[in-house]
């Protein structure tokens, strides 16, 4: 093999983005037309756009954030934020707790900041969809072919052993000390080179997130992609769904001019927050609408080890813990940079210097809790969604159990200290004091948590009693009217739910060029 | 934002960024740059709330704390110890202390002195993982 040339890049580097308008760059109004509009371009929107296009559609894609090259992207995180995060990632979940709330507000959405896991739905979910909710096709069989292409589109594949850091190494040994099995995390990569900056977006390009994937591949069909383009209402002539309107508005959120795109088909794919809203500011009183939050809450466990991790090298969360997953916990450990570790740790000035003065001593591990109580989006005075969610006693004790395992997993790595996401229990001195986490009182209040899986919230049901969209993602008593992203999702899935969101995109994208094919 | 909030900004920065075990590097100002260049990505509610939440801080000390001064006119051992007091407050006041941290340490923790002081670099690991995995795809003919 002859050496590299000097300038060589990265595939991901050298993507083309034929046919995209920065909406952040139009003067006045302006008006667009399509067979088929869709908002967002997260997972489910970026699936259901490259699908229709396939099918021969007219499609234009609308997404409020802008289109950040992969070659752009940088390790610091204010950067970062500020370009992919909506409000910065300062959305909260109003309740009790109050939960941290994060999502991506860019071309390719959630999925250029997420971790890249690509597990399919638990078979359990699955078939309590299908059987117990009787949402048609939604079995584990009937779902197989379409995870088996969401598992193509996202090019999944577990981690090379060479981009395992000593945090992984400890992890394992944590749970092989317990006799706990771990599974080998299925990720949406191409030689993931281990550098751990997922959550700010991939430099090396090895995520395969949809702003390399199918926006592209949609845009190189003949898709139009327009940014900045916030999306206020949907437009009807009667019941049936025309079009949308909006504004084009900065990176930062200033507002510019107003647009109009029509077409026969609107899909809604701007994630489980934003689309309730979009249809509640449309006027569908429709009660299920908004309806069914889960929120997938994680709680943040930190080990603290004697010799050193150096925990910012090596991939994080190629292994999970699976073997609670019917207890609704699920455990992955993750590398966060000092400024945001930091935040989780006790203390200011001093205090707080001297818990980070042991960063490279630190594994971040956490439990991913399967939530069963509901919460909903609701808009404010301000006609913006507002999620609202308070833990349920059960989902409580979950919480507490998942806490204590993470812990116990840590402690058995050899953990001298372990940190815990309790304002009145900020720590454990040793194994010995796990009991205090079963002894804490179930108190919501001072319990910090955090989440990047909010679903549920236009749940498909089979009639408009028990969900806001039918099993093809339709809204209830309208026509021309879809969703595609995690707010189909009829409950809580308990993983992470990337690669379910676009396997039900490609599902149900099928069923409306069905429907469609059948008008003609 | 307006010169009285940047002053109160000022001293909660100087009394809550992170000092001792190697943490004195004297990049106030830096964390003050990035905690503003932070707001304009803000909602309305939280560019509205802030400031105000900063007033608050301002002439808390006597309801809060018992103490009869101004905020920005206490010495920093004692502002310290009041926005301490914030943490475990509850409600508005746990949300705003929660908030600045968060500012506070994201912008100190992540400048350049304080990653090198922590052995962190992250940026030219970057470099050297973007340029190896290019090698890689070119060999597998990507």
């Amino acid at each position: 093999m002859n050496a590299a040339p000097d300038a060589l890049v990265p595939p991901e580097h050298r993507v083309a983005y034929p046919n995209v308008t920065v909406g952040e760059t139009l003067d006045g109004n302006r008006d667009f037309a399509a067979d088929a509009i869709v908002v967002g371009t997260g997972a489910g929107g970026a699936t259901a756009a490259a699908r229709l296009r396939d099918a021969g559609l007219d499609v234009l894609m609308l997404e409020e954030g802008g289109l950040h090259r992969t070659e752009t992207f940088v390790t610091d995180p204010a950067t970062m934020i500020h370009r992919l995060y909506r409000d910065a990632g300062t959305t909260m979940i109003f309740g009790r707790p109050p939960i941290i709330f994060a999502e991506g507000k860019c071309v390719g959405g959630s999925t250029v900041i997420n971790g890249g896991m690509s597990w399919r739905a638990p078979e359990r979910v699955l078939e309590h969809w299908a059987r117990d909710l009787g949402i048609p096709d939604a079995g584990v069989r009937a779902m197989e072919p379409y995870f088996a292409e969401a598992e193509r589109i996202l090019h999944v594949e577990p981690n090379d052993e060479d981009t395992y850091g000593r945090n992984t190494h400890l992890f394992l040994a944590g749970a092989e000390r317990l006799g706990w099995p771990v599974a080998r995390a299925p990720r949406d990569m191409r030689r993931c080179m281990g550098l751990n900056n997922c959550a700010l977006g991939c430099p090396t390009g090895a995520k395969q997130a949809m702003h390399v994937t199918e926006v592209p591949r949609a845009l190189a069909a003949g898709a139009a992609l327009v940014t900045h383009a916030r999306i206020d209402r949907v437009l009807f002539r009667g019941r049936r769904a025309v079009g949308v309107r909006g504004r084009f508005v900065t990176d930062d959120g200033r507002r510019l001019g107003r647009f109009r795109a029509h077409a026969p088909l609107v899909v809604l794919a701007a994630g489980a927050r934003c689309t309730p809203g979009i249809l509640k500011r449309s006027r569908l009183r429709a009660r299920m609408i908004g309806r069914g939050l889960h929120t997938h809450p994680n709680a943040k466990v930190v080990g603290l080890f004697d010799a050193p991790i150096d925990p910012w090298i090596g991939t994080h969360q190629a292994f999970h813990v699976h073997h609670f997953l019917e207890q609704g916990v699920l455990i992955g450990y993750a590398a966060v940079p000092p400024g945001l570790l930091a935040v989780a740790l006790p203390g200011v000035g001093a205090e707080n210097a001297r818990w980070m003065r042991q960063y490279n001593h630190m594994l971040t591990a956490a439990a991913l809790i399967e939530d069963r109580g509901e919460g909903r989006v609701v808009l404010g005075p301000d006609r913006q969604p507002y999620m609202l969610f308070d833990l349920s006693r059960e989902d409580l004790e979950t919480v507490h159990r998942g806490v204590a395992l993470t812990a116990e997993l840590l402690f058995a790595a050899g953990a001298r200290r372990v940190l815990l996401p309790f304002a009145d229990l900020p720590e454990l001195a040793g194994p010995d004091e796990l009991r205090r986490i079963a002894e804490r009182p179930r108190v919501a209040d001072t319990i910090e948590l955090m989440t990047v899986h909010i679903m549920g919230t236009t749940r498909m049901a089979t009639d408009g009693s028990r969900g806001a969209v039918d099993p093809s993602g339709a809204v209830f008593d309208t026509d021309g009217l879809v969703v595609a992203d995690a707010s189909v999702l009829p409950s809580s899935i308990g993983v992470n739910p990337q690669e379910t969101i676009v396997a039900m995109a490609l599902r149900n994208a099928d069923r409306w060029i069905d429907r469609r094919a059948a008008r003609r | 934002m307006l010169r009285s909030t940047t002053r109160i900004l000022r001293a909660v920065i100087a009394a809550i960024r992170p000092r001792g075990s190697g943490f004195d590097q004297p990049i106030d100002d830096h964390v003050l740059v990035e905690t503003q260049r932070f707001l304009r990505y803000f909602p309305w509610t939280l560019r509205v709330g802030l400031p105000l939440g900063l007033y608050l801080i301002e002439v808390g000390p006597p309801l809060f704390a018992r103490r009869w001064r101004r905020f920005t006119r206490m010495p920093p051992p004692e502002a310290a110890a009041y926005l301490a007091g914030f943490q475990h407050a509850g409600g508005l006041r746990s949300a705003l202390l929660m908030g600045l941290r968060a500012l506070v340490f994201l912008a100190f923790y992540q400048h350049p002195d304080v990653l090198a002081s922590l052995g962190v670099d992250w940026a030219a690991r970057a470099d050297v993982l973007v340029r190896r995995r290019a090698e890689l795809m070119y060999e597998r003919g990507a």
